[in-house]
């Protein structure tokens, strides 16, 4: 190398003690473990709120429709939810470690993309799907009650949905968004280096 | 190919061009275990279509750019300095130079000299990078010549 620096000799004295290579064997199965564990539980919180729902039906025996779409709906919202959150999200962050680096920079980045769209309109439906759901489920019992009754349980449940869709949905999306944002910003930045395609 | 070969041999190349990447030795080998745990997993599916060599350089080299996610929550310029120092016991201080200049260039540029420091083919690192081997030429022509002036730069401080 120019001028009398040799950086090829001076970048070899670089290293490091290998860990020895049943420590990589136990880390990759640690992991590999712990995504298991993940999907287990997400699959468990699943089931039991399925079960719940089944109760609810077959313990209280709704007699109006509302009451039962509205128990779907929520029951959907749920699943939506935690099928988001727990498996789609790992499942799109899969991006291919063997191709070159600006094909992988770009996957990354669209892996991103996809991601922002997939949080930010599967929140908004989860919010849709838990507020409807909860109206018409409240119907068949608000009706057996006293006025003032009626008035107290829609008054606090409807603020309750007006507190969630104005505060923590535009929260929890604009937090997740500027997360996501910042990392594909600083993408577009390191992809920038590699300057225009090559034909 | 024996993943304890693989391993055996490019452990240090491996943890070189991570510690290129970030100049700190604890993340660096971090990083480097990360690598070989990728590999160790893929390894199965390697078809020999490129060279086992650029294929795990291209791990490497993707496994570091993963960091851009990562360093977003701990930017690297807010790491107090004396750790800097205390990280790299065994290294004398001009090699430490040399991968602190390196750790500072931007990020693709930090793989390029890495991979050429690490006497990678520049076709290879054509192959690795995804920039085409004209190109890989004049950037580490031009990266040669930055990190010298940055290296003599720092020298003339110490």
């Amino acid at each position: 190398m120019s001028n009398n620096i040799d950086f090829k000799e001076l970048w070899n004295r670089g290293k490091a003690s290998a860990p020895d290579v049943s420590e990589i064997f136990a880390k990759a199965n640690r992991l590999t473990r712990k995504t298991r564990c993940k999907i287990w539980w997400s699959n468990i919180i699943l089931s039991i709120t399925i079960l719940l729902m089944i109760f609810i039906w077959w313990y209280y025996q709704p007699q109006l429709l509302t009451t039962k779409i509205g128990l779907i709906l929520i029951l959907i919202a749920i699943v939506i939810f935690l099928v988001t959150t727990n498996q789609l999200s790992p499942l799109l962050a899969k991006a291919d470690e063997e191709t070159d680096s600006r094909h992988f920079l770009e996957q990354v980045i669209r892996i991103k993309h996809k991601q922002e769209f997939l949080n930010k309109t599967m929140l908004t439906v989860y919010f849709i799907l838990l507020s409807i759901g909860i109206t018409l489920y409240f119907i068949e019992y608000a009706s057996r009650g006293s006025l003032l009754f009626q008035v107290l349980a829609y008054g606090i449940t409807f603020a309750w949905i007006i507190f969630n869709w104005i505060y923590i949905k535009t929260r929890t999306i604009k937090k997740q968004q500027k997360a996501i944002n910042d990392i594909i910003a600083r993408l577009e930045e390191v992809n920038k280096q590699f300057g225009p395609p090559t034909p | 190919m024996v993943f304890e070969d693989i391993y055996r041999d490019y452990w240090n190349k491996v943890f070189r061009i991570c510690m290129g990447y970030v100049n700190d030795r604890d993340l660096a080998k971090d990083m480097a275990q990360e690598t070989f745990i990728l590999i160790w997993r893929k390894l199965p599916q390697f078809r020999n279509e490129s060279a086992v060599g650029t294929w795990i350089y291209r791990i490497a080299s993707n496994n570091c750019l993963r960091q851009i996610e990562r360093s977003n929550r701990m930017p690297k310029t807010e790491l107090p300095e004396q750790i800097e120092d205390t990280l790299e016991p065994d290294m004398e201080w001009q090699s430490r130079l040399l991968y602190k200049c390196i750790a500072e260039l931007p990020e693709t540029d930090r793989i390029i000299i890495s991979l050429e420091l690490e006497d990678v083919k520049q076709a290879e690192i054509a192959k690795i990078t995804g920039l085409s081997e004209s190109n890989v030429r004049v950037k580490i022509f031009r990266l040669k010549e930055k990190l010298t002036q940055k290296f003599k730069q720092y020298e003339q401080q110490y």
